[in-house]
C-alpha cells in the first residue's frame, strides 16, 4: 500500500507563501489586505491539512481558497465603503513595485480595473499559467465562462492599454 | 501553460501584437515576493491559536468538571435530604407506635380496673 503523503505546514507556506500573495494582492489591489488574505488562507489551511492528500492538491486548494478569500475581502471592502480605486493609485507605485519596468506596474493598474470575474480569470491565466479548465475549477465556474472571461477581460485589458500607454503602443 | 490554448492566440486575438502584448501580460504577471514577515507572523498566529484552542479546550473542560462537581453535590444534598426525610418519618412512625401502645396498654389497665370494680358491686 502506497504511503500516505504528510504535508509539512511550515513547508508549504514557504513554497506557496508568494503564489498565495500575489494572487490575494493582485485580486484586492492592496498589499495590506493581500497580506490579511494570505494569512487567513494559510491559517485555514492549517485547519484542513489532515484533509490534503498530495503536493499537488495543496496547491490547487490554495489557489482556489486565495481566490475565494480576495474576493470575500473585495466584497467586504464594497459594504465598508471604501474606495478600492482610489487606494489602488495611491498604493501602486509605491516602493515594492520599483524592480517592475513602468509598463508593466501600468499593466498591473489596468488589471485592477478590471471586473472582478475577467481579473480572476486573467490572473490565474497569466500569473499561473492556469489552463482554462483549471481555473474553471479554482474558480467553480463553468468552463465556457471562463474561456468567455478570458477573451473579453484580454480584449478589455488591450482596450485600455491602447488607450493609456501610449509607451506601450510606441514600441509596438 | 496550456498548449493548445498559448500556440493559437488568433483564438483570442488575431494577431502578432496580440501575441506580444500576452508576452508583456505574462512578464507583469509574474509572482511577486512574499513580504519577509509574512511567513512568521503565519506562524505566530497559527500557534497563538493552538494555544488558544488548548486554552479553550481546558476551560471546556474545567467547566464540565464544575457541573459535574455541582449535580454530585445537588444530587448528594437531594439523596440525603430524602434520607433524613425518611429516618424522620421513620422516627416519627416510631413514636406513634409506642404513644399507641401505651395509651393501647392504660386503656386495658382502666378496663380490667372497671370489670373488676363491677365485679365487686355484683358481689355486694
Amino acid at each position: 500500500m502506497a504511503q500516505r503523503w504528510q504535508p509539512d505546514f511550515e513547508q508549504l507556506v514557504d513554497e506557496h507563501q508568494s503564489m498565495v500573495f500575489s494572487l490575494a494582492w493582485r485580486m484586492t489591489g492592496d498589499r495590506g489586505l493581500a497580506e490579511e488574505v494570505a494569512q487567513d488562507v494559510f491559517l485555514e489551511l492549517d485547519r484542513h491539512m489532515e484533509r490534503i492528500e498530495s503536493p499537488e492538491h495543496a496547491l490547487n486548494w490554495l489557489r482556489r481558497v486565495a481566490m475565494s478569500r480576495s474576493a470575500d475581502a473585495l466584497r467586504r471592502r464594497r459594504v465598508r465603503g471604501v474606495d478600492l480605486w482610489v487606494e489602488i493609485e495611491d498604493k501602486h507605485g509605491s516602493p515594492a513595485e520599483e524592480r517592475q519596468s513602468p509598463l508593466e506596474t501600468r499593466l498591473e493598474q489596468l488589471l485592477s480595473t478590471l471586473p472582478e470575474a475577467q481579473r480572476a480569470a486573467l490572473v490565474l491565466r497569466y500569473q499561473e499559467d492556469m489552463t482554462p479548465e483549471e481555473i474553471a475549477v479554482a474558480v467553480e465556474a463553468p468552463i465556457a465562462t471562463v474561456k468567455s472571461n478570458l477573451h473579453r477581460g484580454l480584449k478589455l485589458l488591450r482596450a485600455k492599454a491602447t488607450t493609456h500607454l501610449k509607451e506601450y503602443i510606441r514600441g509596438l | 501553460m496550456d498548449s493548445e490554448w498559448s500556440n493559437q492566440p488568433e483564438k483570442i486575438n488575431g494577431s502578432e501584437q496580440d501575441r506580444e502584448f500576452e508576452r508583456e501580460l505574462k512578464q507583469a504577471m509574474e509572482r511577486r515576493p512574499a513580504p519577509p514577515t509574512l511567513k512568521r507572523r503565519i506562524m505566530q498566529k497559527r500557534s497563538a491559536r493552538r494555544t488558544d484552542r488548548r486554552h479553550t479546550t481546558m476551560i471546556w473542560w474545567q467547566r464540565l468538571a464544575a457541573s459535574l462537581l455541582a449535580g454530585a453535590v445537588l444530587a448528594g444534598g437531594f439523596g440525603w435530604r430524602q434520607m433524613e426525610e425518611r429516618r424522620k418519618g421513620e422516627e416519627a412512625k416510631q413514636q406513634l407506635m409506642t404513644a399507641l401502645r401505651i395509651t393501647n396498654q392504660v386503656l386495658n389497665n382502666m378496663n380490667r380496673k372497671l370489670a373488676e370494680h363491677d365485679r365487686s358491686d355484683e358481689a355486694k
